[in-house]
This record gives structure tokens, sequence and C-alpha cells, in this order.
């Protein structure tokens, strides 16, 4: 450690730490425009420059990158020092007039006006856009073209960035101090909500404000640091230290007497359905990138905007997007043609958008929804009974009456119709998971021919499964909305509960017992119980049928080759001697 | 070829002793006068013959110039030899075997060959 | 490849009579003295002459201003400005009858007798030539040449005599100073990066021939003429701080110069010079050479070294110096090629030899003096232009009039011009002294309001314009500003402005005292010495020519006669005999006059190009 005066006040920092932390220090302010906490320092701008005395001899330097060391004298605002820290402030102001960050500057040191001129340049030229984008992200996307008065930042040789090099970390513009660096869209993919920001925008986010637990989570895909190694910025601004990148998933093992399963359902993907012109046009959503959209902690604050930044002037809500269709889904989804009509609403409150609603029929069948349905066709909104048969970009640069319009069928005027909008909102099915098959079968569950988990019995056991123990509950069963999933949710906890309550388990007499003499451990009988009610015992080497479980279906009794398993009550022996008794 | 200390010491020495002709530190000179008038007295063999010698003997320290008419044109071709710190000495009627006569004799030698000899001392050549 | 040395050529060159040493320096050779050589060689067989005249080409003589140049050895005849046309003539006089030629000769401006040695010239009989001791005399892509006269004998002697640290002791007695402009004392850098400490042991022996100063080519006449003396120098260098490895940074703009030293770098390697086990000891070292890429601010050590590394060349603060971090980051040592070519002579001849050549007392301390010779181009108004090697305490007087011949046309000597774009200029009296009574060394220019810099020194008359000149140096280095820092870019942006604002008539009042306040400014504020010295030439005329800035800006008038758009021409009507020369030269028929009469310019359609001025033959045509 060295010590240093600083403008008569001492200060310790490390040899060769650059006395602009000494500054920090003792809380005295030299102006910088070039250096930034995250990098090294550059020198380039010259505004912090400082008087310094080292062995009886001044010298101007620039306090960012000038080394400490023992018994140097540091005046910041002499008037060698003030003079350059005004020249250098009048000449960037001649050249970038009317940028905020040097008018301040400039005014602060009395320049009102430079006596160089004007200018209007927005690049202040202090290259920390290239120094994070080449030392901290490490993906070298941007760089400095030509020399002295020509230089400018640039992309190397002037190539339009691409997928290569510019990985759009947006870094560069958080450090920019004028707004001369923005990010653009320059990919040019039409009708992709990720370009409409519904999605998060960093790697690191929150993914919405109620989550729980309400901490930011850093997806491994999107991020640098873990892709690349650089980066690191977030671990670097986080006070209490809580980024560990060293994170990895654990796994547990919990012996548990009841499971209730309620994985939920997956959006139908509206991509197959190409005629709606998902992810080929601008502005056509999902219901729940719209219900995103409309959300106040969304990315829009809650208001209704096309891509482009505009309000719609016309919003089309298409009900029964891979619902009810031979093609697709045969079944309802249930929840669509509430919430269709839920969203007319709030568009009628939030802007003056026509809404049309093209739909099959209005399924409101549950507790003031019909009288919901009557408010919503009074507000104003437009229901078209028919299918739409595809939607196209309007003619011309559409924007006279909409960006798209609809061609659907009107059965009830029984015309084609050709509606222009400028937003379409698809209500896409409630679909079983993907991988929906293999969590069936972890839990032994039966699935219906949908795919939605199958319910022990339609009308009087909707939460119980074949499989004792083993409860389902919510979309995962079948498309419900809200009231439905807590009333399905609350009897299936009521039904774990009485069973943990009661301590004991009433369960039917039949059963298969393996004798374990006989049992030679082939475990065929493992792979057949339907109920999956037999283990392996790797100690002693024989199978065990779980009695719980057992529902004494007898194949395993069939199968054993060894005649090793015997249904409890139904033992050769004693079937031989019920039929000895009928006959006899 | 690598060279060592000793090596390029050696390689100095032999190349300067060629450089001799390039920067005038020859132990001595001789020039043949080469007018026109000597030219037709056949001023050109007598210089060759000279050059061949020397060639032949390896001798590096003697140069040979040459010069425009000395004024005696009926007795060309001649020759003038200057010993470093020696006077001059003109040689007149020579012929190729004489010029190789005042070589060994006088310029090796350091004896003059009065037989050819015309006069001592006359002119300095620059 | 160059001539084999075996025994029998050898002899057989000694029976050359007559070595012909054509100068084939960039100069002359883009005046055809490779013609005038290919001449030489014509009429040598023609003559059948190859056997005893041998046709050599050398690097830069030396005087430019009158090429091409033959020097015929030994006669040490020179002859000036040959054309290929002249050559059969001069075979044959000189060559073949004995004749030497008196009108190829060079002749004293006084028009007095014909001067026909070299060393009889006053160019060339006041300097003394140390690094450019081999200059004229040797051909430069052959090493044997640099051998015969005592070449390597330094490394030899180094290696079998003397330890690295006797090397830097020597050097540091010598009080050898940086050649490229810092005058920093050589030894003090070598024994610096020879105690500096490197992670794994590499350090680096650099050599800056970027050489950027307009018009500077010293350093460009010792490589093409002389390289073996920097390669050498290198290896006594090397050798002395314990590098590993050396470059050599020459210009993109050089390609001769490039060409010389990687022949000659071929050359020493043949001969085990350079390479592994050096002369048969442990010592080993290779130089590489790397082109520039036609940056003048790649001459600051900082940005070479970026360069070297594959950056782009900005220089960095130079807080930490580049003998402690400098190539990757290792210890390195910088010299100027002019530098280096002292290098073996103060080995060879000893630091005592070296000092009894220059100024001031070294005994207590390096720094008290300036020894040995300087390279300077002499360049401007003077008669004789060309390259010198004078020895350190000469005098202006001596160098401007006994070597320079004094002022062309018998003008009247106004300044003199020293350092190049970093450097200023100096009037005829300075405080009370006359300034070509200075006796030249690093110390002296620099008290005066100059500098040493490279060797640039430019000589001007009273029809020099010294804001031109000032204007001139800003707006080159504007263009060779790397742009990094706010002082440099924009300071020099806005002088170039000024000052051309002053050129053209719009002048203003507080033009002076801004170009003081900005030139102070960047003199502190800058990044390096590009900037730091940029405002030199400003500040400097501004100090020793005001009343040229305050005619410009209050009278409207160039002095000078330079400034276009301050300058009118007019034709005096006492003078002008009507003979139409100075219509018949001006391309804007802006002269209107009949035959015999007299003429007039007409003011509107004047560009203020000159021409009737240099046309008129009777001092007609008045430049106001």
């Amino acid at each position: 450690m060295v010590t240093i005066e600083i403008d008569g006040q001492s200060v310790q920092l490390e040899d060769g730490e650059p006395i602009l932390r000494g500054a920090e220090k003792l809380g005295i302010r030299i102006p910088t425009l070039c250096s930034h906490p995250w990098l090294e320092p550059s020198g380039a701008c010259r505004v912090c420059s400082v008087e310094i005395i080292r062995r009886g001899k001044s010298r101007i330097v620039t306090a960012c990158n000038y080394p400490a060391s023992d018994g140097l004298v540091v005046k910041t605002a002499s008037e060698s020092a003030l003079a350059v820290r005004r020249m250098v402030l009048e000449m960037q102001l001649a050249r970038c007039s009317h940028v905020p960050v040097i008018q301040e500057l400039a005014r602060e040191y009395g320049i009102e006006k430079s006596r160089f001129g004007e200018g209007t340049e927005t690049c202040i030229l202090c290259g920390l856009c290239v120094r994070v984008c080449e030392e901290l992200v490490q993906a070298n996307a941007l760089c400095f073209a030509e020399r002295g008065t020509e230089r400018f930042v640039s992309t190397p040789f002037g190539v339009e960035a691409d997928e290569n090099s510019c990985i759009a970390c947006g870094a560069c513009v958080s450090v920019c101090p004028t707004d001369h660096v923005s990010l653009e869209d320059h990919a040019q993919r039409p009708g992709e909500p990720q370009d409409f920001y519904l999605g998060p925008k960093t790697a690191i986010n929150l993914p919405f404000q109620q989550a729980v637990p309400k901490v930011p989570w850093i997806d491994p895909v999107a991020c640098i640091k873990l892709q690349t190694g650089g980066c690191g910025v977030c671990a670097q601004v986080c006070e209490p230290g809580a980024i560990d990148y060293e994170q990895q998933d654990e796994e547990f093992e919990v012996e548990v007497g009841q499971i209730l399963v309620t994985t939920g359902y997956q959006p139908f993907e509206t991509k197959a359905m190409a005629q709606y012109g998902y992810g080929r046009l601008d502005n056509v959503i999902t219901a729940l990138e719209f219900e995103h959209m409309l959300n106040s902690t969304g990315p829009t604050g809650g208001k209704v905007v096309c891509k482009g930044g505009e309000t719609p002037r016309a919003i089309g809500i298409v009900h029964c997007v891979g619902s009810r269709d031979e093609n697709q889904h045969r079944y309802c989804s249930r929840v669509c043609c509430m919430y269709a009509l839920k969203f007319a609403h709030l568009v009628a409150e939030r802007t003056d958008a026509e809404v049309y609603q093209f739909y099959i029929d209005m399924r409101a069948y549950g507790k003031g929804y019909e009288e919901f349905y009557s408010r919503v066709l009074q507000e104003g909104t437009t229901v078209i009974r028919g299918k739409v048969a595809e939607v196209v970009p309007a003619l011309g640069n559409g924007s006279r009456e909409g960006h798209m319009v609809i061609r659907c069928e009107d059965t009830l005027v029984g015309k084609f119709r050709e509606i222009p909008v400028d937003m379409l909102v698809l209500c896409n099915a409630l679909e079983p998971h993907q991988d929906s098959g293999n969590v069936a079968n972890i839990f032994s569950l039966s699935r219906s021919p949908d795919g939605f988990f199958l319910e022990r019995h339609p009308k009087l056991d909707p939460v119980g499964t074949m499989t004792d123990g083993v409860y389902i509950a919510g979309t995962c069963q079948s498309p419900k909305d809200i009231p439905d999933t807590v009333a399905q949710a609350q009897a299936a906890a009521a039904r774990i509960l009485a069973l943990i309550g009661k301590g004991e388990v009433l369960i039917d007499p039949v059963r298969a017992a393996v004798n374990e003499q006989n049992c030679s451990g082939c475990r065929m009988c493992n792979a057949l119980c339907p109920y999956q009610a037999i283990t392996f015992n790797e100690e002693d080497s024989v199978s065990e049928v779980n009695q719980t479980l057992c529902k004494g279906c007898g194949t395993c009794v069939a199968a054993c080759p060894a005649g090793a398993i015997a249904g409890s009550g139904f033992t050769d022996d004693q079937i031989l001697t019920e039929l000895e008794a009928i006959l006899v | 070829m690598k060279l060592t200390v000793d090596k390029l010491a050696q390689l100095r020495d032999e190349l300067q002793a060629q450089k001799a002709a390039r920067e005038g530190e020859a132990r001595a000179q001789v020039t043949v006068h080469m007018g026109t008038c000597g030219i037709s007295a056949g001023a050109r063999e007598v210089m060759n013959a000279l050059l061949d010698a020397l060639r032949e003997r390896q001798i590096t320290d003697v140069r040979v110039t040459t010069s425009g008419c000395a004024g005696l044109c009926s007795s060309e071709p001649m020759a003038t030899v200057q010993i470093r710190d020696a006077a001059p000495v003109k040689y007149v009627d020579l012929s190729a075997s004489k010029i190789i006569r005042v070589l060994d004799e006088h310029v090796l030698g350091g004896q003059v060959v009065k037989e050819f000899a015309l006069a001592v001392g006359s002119e300095r050549i620059a | 490849m160059f001539e084999s040395t075996s025994h029998e050529d050898r002899a057989g060159q000694a029976t050359q009579r007559l070595h012909l040493m054509v100068c084939a320096g960039t100069g002359c050779v883009s005046n055809n003295s490779m013609k005038v050589k290919a001449a030489l060689e014509e009429e040598l067989a023609k003559h059948d002459l190859t056997r005893e005249i041998k046709v050599v080409a050398t690097g830069c003589n030396g005087f430019c201003g009158v090429g091409p140049l033959l020097l015929v050895q030994p006669d040490g005849i020179l002859y000036q400005k040959l054309k290929p046309s002249q050559i059969p003539a001069l075979v044959e006089e000189h060559l073949v009858k004995g004749r030497p030629v008196e009108k190829h000769m060079y002749h004293p401006p006084e028009g007095e007798q014909p001067v026909p040695l070299m060393n009889d010239i006053p160019f060339f009989k006041k300097q003394v030539l140390i690094t450019l001791r081999n200059r004229g005399l040797i051909d430069p892509e052959n090493i044997d040449d640099y051998i015969a006269r005592d070449g390597y004998q330094a490394l030899a002697k180094m290696l079998t005599q003397l330890t690295p640290e006797q090397v830097v002791e020597e050097v540091k007695a010598s009080a050898l100073r940086g050649r490229g402009g810092g005058g920093f004392p050589t030894g003090v850098k070598w024994e610096t990066c020879r105690n500096a400490h490197s992670e794994d042991g590499a350090k680096y022996v650099i050599c800056n021939a970027d050489e950027g100063d307009p018009g500077a080519f010293m350093d460009r006449s010792i490589i093409e003429g002389n390289p073996h003396s920097v390669i050498e120098g290198m290896l006594i260098g090397a050798y002395a701080i314990g590098a590993t490895r050396g470059y050599i940074y020459v210009r993109l703009e050089y390609p001769l110069a490039l060409k010389r030293f990687q022949l000659a770098l071929e050359q020493a390697r043949a001969y085990g010079l350079l390479g592994e086990k050096i002369l048969g000891t442990d010592f080993n070292l290779d130089i590489e050479v790397h082109r520039g890429a036609g940056a003048f601010v790649c001459g600051e050590a900082t940005a070479l070294m970026a360069s070297i590394e594959g950056r782009v060349g900005e220089p960095r603060a130079k807080y930490v110096h580049t003998v402690e971090r400098g190539l990757w980051n290792r210890p390195s040592c910088l010299n100027n090629v002019e530098t280096w070519a002292n290098v073996p002579l103060i080995i060879r001849e000893g630091a005592k030899w070296f000092t009894k050549l220059g100024t001031g007392d070294v005994s207590e301390n390096p720094w008290g003096g300036s020894k040995g010779t300087k390279v300077f181009s002499l360049a401007g108004k003077v008669n004789n232009t060309g390259l010198v090697e004078v020895p350190m305490g000469i005098t202006l007087r001596e160098i401007i009039y006994d070597i320079g011949g004094g002022i062309q046309d018998g003008k009247k000597f106004k300044a003199v011009q020293t350092g190049g774009p970093s450097g200023g200029c100096l009037p005829e009296r300075l405080l009370d002294v006359d300034i070509l009574d200075l006796e030249v060394d690093f110390d002296t220019l620099v008290k005066a309001g100059s500098m040493m810099g490279s060797g640039g020194m430019v000589v001007m008359a009273e029809d020099d314009c010294m804001i031109d000149v000032a204007r001139y140096f800003i707006e080159f280095l504007m263009g060779e500003s790397c742009g990094k820092c706010t002082p440099c870019r924009e300071g020099l942006r806005n002088m170039a402005k000024i000052l051309k604002r002053i050129c053209d008539g719009e002048g203003r009042e507080s033009d002076i005292e801004l170009l003081e306040e900005l030139g102070h400014a960047m003199m502190d504020g800058s990044l390096c010495g590009l900037g730091t010295s940029a405002p030199n030439p400003v500040i400097s005329t501004i100090r020793y020519f005001r009343d040229e800035f305050e005619a410009h800006i209050r009278d409207k008038k160039c002095p000078a006669g330079v400034c276009r758009e301050l300058v009118e021409y007019s034709i005096d009507s006492d003078r002008c005999n009507g003979c139409t020369l100075c219509a018949q030269a001006c391309p804007a028929r802006a002269i209107v006059g009949e035959q015999k009469q007299v003429h007039a310019v007409e003011q509107t359609h004047c560009t203020k190009c000159g021409a009737c001025y240099d046309a008129c033959n009777f001092h007609a045509v008045i430049r106001n």
C-alpha cells in the first residue's frame, strides 16, 4: 500500500492503482467520460486530467490510469489541469453540441458555447461500447474505423452485424453515455413475437412479477457467461453477491405414500395452422402472448400496441384454433370463449379499437358467464359465426385500414367476408404436454384417447386414478378454467388428507404374494404388473408384492414360470378344493 | 559458410586487400598513358599484359590507372610508376614483355629499370 | 545472392583498376541512375574494359540535389547530374583516354572552377562520417563489402572480450543519445531494460525504421546504404540487455530499404552472424522485419509495438515505460536506426573515441552534452540539399552556408525549421543572438524553442510564409493523428481550421491567443508525443514571427507572397516591355496587353498561381 495526497488530503492505495480510485475514496469528484468501473482504463477523453507533482516536477496526467506511488501529490483543480479539462470539453462541445452529457459537463466548467463552432455528432468517441464488447462480452463486434478526425465506431470492415459477431446482448447500449448506440432488429424475421419482447429481454430475468420465489433466474442457453465465459457483469453488479454460476440441478429421492399429479397443459403450436399466419405475419399472436401484453407488469405495461408501436385500429380474435377441429383436436378447450370475451372487454376499456370475434359457438356455461357475454356484446364487440379461412397481408402498404385481412365465412348472413385488422389474436387449444406419455408411465396413469390423464370414473371419481394413492387434478386431466381447477385440486387434497388422517388404509383382501423360497429372481412379474406393484429386492434377490398397490388381477400369478406367486385365497389347492366342494 | 571470430578476421583481411583498389591505399601505382597516340602505339596490349601478370602473381596492392597523353607521343607506349613515398618514374617505348620486367624489377623489386626509364620525379600524379 | 568469395574471384577482382560507384539510393534511382549504370556497363563492354573496370551500385551518397552521381575510385572524382546519353562520351574520355571530364563535375554556384574531387567539394568537406561512413563506398547488397571495411569486428570483439554489463557501461560512457528525436541516453535505456524483469525471460530489441517526418530520409539512407551497421548494432544491443529476438519495423513506403534489410539479414544468417550460435559462441539472436502500413503515428514506441502485435497502431499511456513492459508486455529496447548504426563503432573504437566529437561534459552525467555526430536532411532554400552528417556542436552557419552553399538565388535567410513536424522555427535573431551562431546539439535546440527531432532541417528565405509552414505541419499531423484522444484529434482539427482561415484572409483578432491557449492545452493534455509536440511549429512561429501573423490577420497581407488569397499580382509599367511572356504563361488568361505595349493583370480573373512572376525575365511582375 502507498500513501498519496489529493487536494491536500491523504489516502492509501495499492502500489500502481489508478489515482482516480483514491479520489473516489475521498469523495473528490473528478469528471470522466471514457472511464467505466467494468473496464480497463483507456485514457482517451482526457477529461480526468489532473496535475501531479513527483520528484519536484509538475505534470498533467490522466487520473483514470496514472499509477499511484508513495509520496505522489495530486491537484485535481489546479489552473493547468482545469485549462486542459476546459479545452477538452470546449472541443467536445464543438463537435457534439446537442449531446446532453457534454452540454452538462461543459456548463459545469462555465462553457455555454464553443469558440470552435457547432456540430451535430452524437458519438463522443469515448470508446466504451468498443471496449465493453471486446473486454467484457468478448464478442469483438464493434471497432473504431479510420484514423484521426475521420474516426468513427463501426463493425469490423463495416459489414452489417450478424449472428456470427454481434450477439445482441445490449452491453454497448447500456454503457453508451449518449444514446448513440442502439439495438436494432436486423434479422428481419416477421411475425416472431420474441421481437415484440413478449418474452424476457435479458438472459438473467424475473420470469414474471408474481413468481414464487421472486428471484431472477439465468437462462443457460442465452447467458453469455455460461456459454462463452465472457461478460459476468451481473455478478459484478450484485452487491450481496447472490449470483452463483456454478449451481447445478440436484436430484432428491423422497419416500411418499400418495402422489398428486398436476402437470398442467401445453398451448397448441399455432404454427401448425399456417393459414392463420403465426410466425409469418407481424402482429399475429397467441392468446397467452396477448394476455402477457395486457398485464400491467408485461413488456408494454398493459398497453395494447402493434409491433411498430402504434395502437391497433381493429383486432380480430379467432376461437377454436386447434380445438373442435377434425384435423387437430376434436375436443373443445372450454376456456377460450370466455377469455376471448374478456379480451374484448379489456380492449374496449383501453383503446378505441374494433374487436371482431370469429366463433363457432359461444360457450358461456359458468356462473355469471352468460351475463358477461351479453355485456360484452353491448360494449360493441362484433361477433361473426364462422371459421377463418386464411389471413393475408393487406394490399398496398396496408396502412389505410389494417395491416392484414381476415377472410372468413359468416354463416349467419351466408357470405364470405374480408375484414381488415391490425392485430390478430389466436385462441389456441389446450393440449396435453408432449411428454405426458412418459409421465403417465412413471405414475402408472392411464390416458384417455385425447391424451389427457384418465380419471377413475368420469362422474363419480374425477380426481382418482386406477392406481391407488395417485390422484390427478387440473388441466392435465382435461381443459378447464380456474374455478374448476381449484375445485378439483381441493377435492384431491381432501382425499389425500382423509387417508393421512385415518392413518390406515382399507384394502381388498384379494392380493398376490411371492413365495420367497420358490422365487428365482427372474423379474418377469415386475414388468407385467399393470399397477407396478411388484418390486425387486436386490439384497435377497427376490421379487416383492406391494400389498397396498396390488389389485389382485392375477396377471403375475399366471406368468410366474416358477409358480412362486400365489393369489391369497386363490392358491391352486384352494381352487381345486372349491371345485371339489361344488361338484361333489 | 558459418564464420567464427577467426574466420571473420581472415575474410576481412582478404577482402580488404581487394578494396585497396577502390580506396586508393595501394603500395604502388602504375599509370599507363592512353592518349590516342598511346593507344595506336599499343598501350592497350601493355596494360593487358600488366594486368594479367598481376593476376597470375596474385598481387593486390598495386594500382593500375590510365591517363591521357603524356606529351611525348613519339615515345609511346609510356607508363609512369609511382611507389608510395618515392618519386615517380617514367618509362618509354614499352612493350608487353618490357612492362613485365618493369613490374618485376621496379615495382616488386624496388630497382628502377634504367634501360627504359626516361625521367625520374617530373610529374606528380594526383 | 551475394557474389561467391572464392579465392580466384577475389584475386581477379584485385586486378580491376577502377571501381565506378554509381549512387543507387532511392533519390538517384528515381532520377534514372540505374539507367546510367546500365549505360556504363554497356559502354565498358563495347570498349572491352569490363575486366579492369567494375561498376558498383551503392547506397545514397548524400548529395541528393545533384544526382545521379558517379564516384570514380580510387581517383575520388565525383560526377553529378549524369544522363544515360552522356555516358558514351564520358567513358571514352575518362576511362579509355584517362582524361576526366570537367563539364560533368561539381560546379560551385559562384561560377568558379569545377571541383573534381569529392572530398574537396564544400558539401562533403565539413562532414564527419560515422553512421554514414560506408556511404557511396560499398555495395549494400553484398555483405563482403561491409566486412572488408571492418564490419562485424565490433561483434567479434564483444563476444570474445566483453560481458553484457561491460557493453552497457561502454555505451553509457559514450553518452550516446537517442537519434530518433528523444535524445534519451541510450546506455541508460539499455541498463534499465537489462535490469527489467520478464516473466518468461523474453526480451526484445527493436529498430524503429518508421521515419515518418515529411522530407526526412536519414534512416532510409543508412538502411539503403549500410544495412549491416544497424544489424550489428542490434546484435550488440541484444547481447547487452539479454534479448532473445529482434524486430525491425520498416515503414511501408520504403520498399528498397525493406528489400536491402531482408537481403542483409539473409546474408548475415548464411555467414553465421545471426541466428543460433553466432560466430561459434553461445549467443543466439534472430531478427525479423515487420512492415508498417502507412501511419506516422506508428513511429511512436507504444503504437509501433501495438502494430507488431497485430493490434491497431494506437499509442497507450507511457506511465509504465516500454523498457519495463513493451512488446507483448515484455521488456523491450526500442532505438532509432541511426542510434543502432552508431553502436558498432562505439564498441570497436571505444567510448572515449566517440566522446571526442560533440559538445558538453559527460564525465559525470550522460545528459551533460551531445556526443558524436548527427545526420541531418538539409532541405529548403539552400543551394546544396541532401543528407549531411556533422559533429554535434557545429554551427548553423557552417551547415547552411559552408555545407549547404548558402541561400538560393542570393535570397535573404529568414528562419530554419528543425525537428520535423514536432519541431519549431528559429528566426535569424533570437534574444540578441544570431541564430546562425547556434552550436547545434540536443539541448541548445530545445532551449531555443525547437528540438533536434530525427534531423530534419528546412531552411527558409524571405519568400517563405511562416504561417503557411505552420499550417503545412498541422495539416500533416491532423491526417496522421490516431484520433484516440480529444486534445490531439480535435485540437489539430481546430488549429488547422484557424490557420486556414488566417491564410485565407479571414483571421480574427482573437485567433493568436486562441491558438496559444489551444496549443498549451494540447501540450499538457495529449496522450502521446504526437499530440504533445504538435503545437510546436505554431507556438514557435507565433513567438518569433508574430508580426507575420498580425500582417495576415489585420492587414490581410502575406509578406512572403505565399498565401494565395492575400497576394496580388500586378505589372510594373516602368519595367514592362511588352514581351508577352507573362500573358502566354498565364493559365487563366488574366493578362491583357499588346505586343510591345505595357501589360496589365485583370484581378478578377487572376488565380494567383504566380506563373507570370516566374515567367517574367525583367522583374516587371510585382507580387504583393
